[in-house]
């Protein structure tokens, strides 16, 4: 530590009044999320230092409208209070830096009289000047700076080069400290004082009125509109469909080319095996998200930035009010159908924080690409005398399946997870049409690709280890380790059905038995606990079969033909319709459970999650088994 | 001149203009959306509703739009303008 603490520049201003763009300006990008007590959404922070030595923490808070009245704690506004109120409180030397959007002058300055009555250093920064410029108008800084008390500086985030002035600027005002006058002032009148419109702004402005009035006669067409909004959307999914394919493909050749080169170097045994299967096996599922995460990421920011997705939430809000979301939940929603982890991230969008929670706890109910190996399986086991018809129209069950019990969870989740207050009033703004920013992009994708690795990867890391042992380390009564045994061969499937795993398994099945579960089934289970994807890869050593996941005809036969201990059939098809079930709610998924604890920055949330999918699948497993059961015969 | 009933913003016809005349929301709400810039005074101009019977979109006249829940708009009382 040198000899001066950094001061802290808290960075107020309402939602898109261009706080982040300056955030990123100041900073180069370069953001850490802070860890401050009591704040569960991301805030981000960083240290710049300026050319005389000092050094700056900026610190990027949520969006507010208001920092008075009493804000639910958990919105964004009660997470900017209780942050300010702790800098009050602790003494910490600090100003609070006012971003005020240039073409919204009179809303923005409510908030800069709210900053003023509190009594803290302050300095206003009004942004998209150059947005205004176009529009004809400038403001005057000196006449608001005069009016305001206050140090006030115009310039535009968007623009190259400013970034130096920017920090002088607020560096001159940490210097000053100078804490406003707090006589009573009126916004409207303020902001007509310190206006100067040019000799053609109104036709200007009238100019860009006219330009978003078209474009919105098109994308808010009560027909048209969400006609589009859903391409756009399907787009959006079939984008992170299409490049988790190939990624896939290519992380399995890498992984199978070094683990045959960790076998040569190694040899066959437990460490090799761990290293392979655990190691190299957790670090793939890493990376396959890894793309998936980023376009995400790009293609968001690409429709927000726009003032495209404000739009699309406007026009499809009433379909989820059903379920008790709110139109900004769609996107997630629809994501998840691909892979709930980058859907999970996704749901930041949503500014309600009750309505967050609720769409990230329901997420991991849509029908995700993982759960396509199992229910093709089952397919192809129990129901390949149907015609493709029959069997189409189950793919489509399941999928609707997933929406349905979201539904439900939703509503469910509504009526009983507590907040603790009222939700938000349902006013969204929908801000101009913009051109996303190419820089802005690259930056954000960087950012979510790295700290994706760091806190999810981690925790898929660990729980892939974890897995390995238990499905590799000899149960209670089997000392033998048989790792070695090469996959496919006799040795290997003793080698599982002696594991803890399969111990497990034996254990469980007078609970599972209900389900028409046995403990090979319960093996399989415990081998996707961590991914989903993995019940066709287990069943398959389970069976003898070396898994080939792309046709499971094989193995298929081997689940038709399987047998119970007294010789009669062990699976029907009640069985595949209550394993189906079971894949429709349960959160088979480590890599979710991980994205949701990082999101929630709670491990509570995560284990709830764990614990009423799996609760529910079990019940409807066996209401499932049962009722088929009775039918069948 | 009579006084005309009470008019909500759910109930104001589609590309009319209007002044919000009062909020009938608990003091909470009712600030949050003052915040927000739909406060007492404010004129604006309704210019859709959503489908499906979703939001409406609306321009105050210092140029901000914003979309408002239905149920909402119901509560925020309105003098009527005249078409936009």
């Amino acid at each position: 530590m040198s000899a001066a603490e950094a001061t802290v520049v808290a960075l107020v201003g309402r939602p898109n009044a261009g706080k982040s763009s300056l955030y990123n300006l100041l900073t180069g990008g370069h953001a850490r999320v802070g860890n401050f007590p009591g704040i569960t959404v991301d805030v981000l922070e960083a240290e710049v230092s300026l050319g005389t030595g000092e050094r700056l923490r900026f610190v990027d808070l949520p969006g507010v409208y208001t920092l008075e009245g009493q804000p639910d704690p958990e919105s964004d506004e009660g997470h900017a209070r209780r942050y300010l109120e702790r800098l009050e409180a602790e003494k910490t030397p600090h100003l609070v830096a006012q971003v005020l959007d240039a073409t919204h002058l009179a809303l923005g300055l409510t908030l800069t009289l709210e900053l003023r009555r509190r009594g803290v250093p302050l300095a206003v920064v009004v942004t998209q000047h150059d947005v205004l410029e176009k529009q004809g108008s400038t403001v005057d800084a000196a006449a608001l700076s005069a009016a305001l008390g206050v140090p006030v500086l115009t310039t535009s985030a968007r623009k190259k080069g400013v970034a130096p002035q920017v920090l002088q600027f607020l560096g001159d005002a940490v210097r000053e400290a100078k804490v406003p006058p707090s006589d009573p002032l009126d916004a409207e009148a303020v902001a007509k004082e310190v206006l100067r419109p040019g000799a053609d702004a109104a036709e200007a402005q009238a100019r860009v009125r006219r330009r978003t009035e078209r474009l919105d006669a098109l994308l808010l067409h009560p027909v048209l509109g969400p006609f589009l909004f859903l391409s756009v959307m399907v787009l959006l999914f079939a984008s992170v469909y299409l490049v988790a394919e190939p990624v896939t493909w290519a992380i399995d050749a890498v992984n199978g080319a070094l683990g045959a080169r960790i076998e040569a170097a190694l040899g066959r045994g437990l460490v090799t095996s761990l290293l392979v299967d655990g190691v190299l096996g957790g670090a793939g599922t890493v990376l396959t998200f890894l793309p998936q995460i980023v376009v995400l990421t790009l293609v968001m920011e690409l429709i927000e930035a726009s003032g495209y997705l404000a739009r699309g939430s406007f026009l499809v809000d009433r379909l989820l009010h059903v379920a008790g979301l709110g139109g900004r939940s769609f996107v997630p929603l629809l994501t998840a159908h691909a892979c709930a982890v980058p859907a999970i991230t996704s749901a930041r969008i949503i500014r309600d924080p009750g309505q967050r929670l609720r769409t990230i706890l329901v997420l991991p109910l849509m029908t995700c690409s993982a759960r396509i190996p199992t229910y093709g399986l089952l397919i192809a086991a129990f129901f390949s005398q149907q015609s493709a018809l029959v069997r189409g129209a189950l793919f489509v069950a399941l999928y609707c399946a997933g929406v349905a019990s979201g539904l439900v969870a939703s509503l469910v989740l509504g009526r009983t997870v507590k907040r603790t207050a009222a939700a938000l009033p349902l006013v969204l703004e929908l801000p101009p049409y913009r051109r996303p920013q190419a820089r802005v992009m690259a930056r954000l994708g960087w950012r979510a690709a790295t700290r994706f690795v760091k806190d999810v990867g981690s925790v898929i890391l660990v729980a892939a280890v974890i897995l390995w042992a238990l499905l590799t380390v000899p149960g209670p009564g089997h000392a033998k380790v048989v790792a070695d045994a090469p996959p496919g061969t006799s040795e290997r499937v003793v080698a599982m059905q002696d594991s803890v795993a399969a111990f497990v398994g034996r254990a469980l099945e007078p609970v599972t038995k209900p389900a028409g579960f046995d403990w090979r089934i319960n093996i399989g289970l415990i081998g996707s606990f961590g991914a989903r994807e993995l019940m066709v890869g287990t069943l398959g050593v389970i069976f003898g079969i070396e898994g080939d996941d792309e046709d499971p005809t094989p193995l298929a036969e081997k689940l038709r033909e399987a047998k119970t201990p007294a010789g009669t059939r062990a699976y029907g098809v009640p069985t595949a319709l209550a394993l189906m079930a079971f894949f429709v709610i349960a959160c088979q998924c480590m890599s979710t459970v991980a994205a949701v604890r990082r999101e929630t920055k709670s491990w509570k949330w995560a284990g709830f999650l764990v614990a009423y999918t799996y609760g529910a699948a079990y019940v409807l497993a066996v209401l499932v088994y049962q009722g088929a059961s009775r039918l069948v015969g | 001149m009579s006084r005309a009933p009470v008019l909500s913003l759910a109930a104001l016809p589609m590309g009319r203009s209007a002044r919000i005349t009062a909020l009938a929301l608990p003091e909470r709400e009712a600030s949050w959306l003052r915040a927000v810039g739909l406060g007492e005074g404010v004129e604006l101009t309704l210019l859709r509703g959503a489908p499906f019977g979703g939001p409406l979109h609306l321009r105050t006249s210092g140029g901000a739009e914003l979309a408002v829940d239905r149920a909402l708009a119901g509560h925020v009382e309105v003098e009527e303008g005249g078409p936009a």
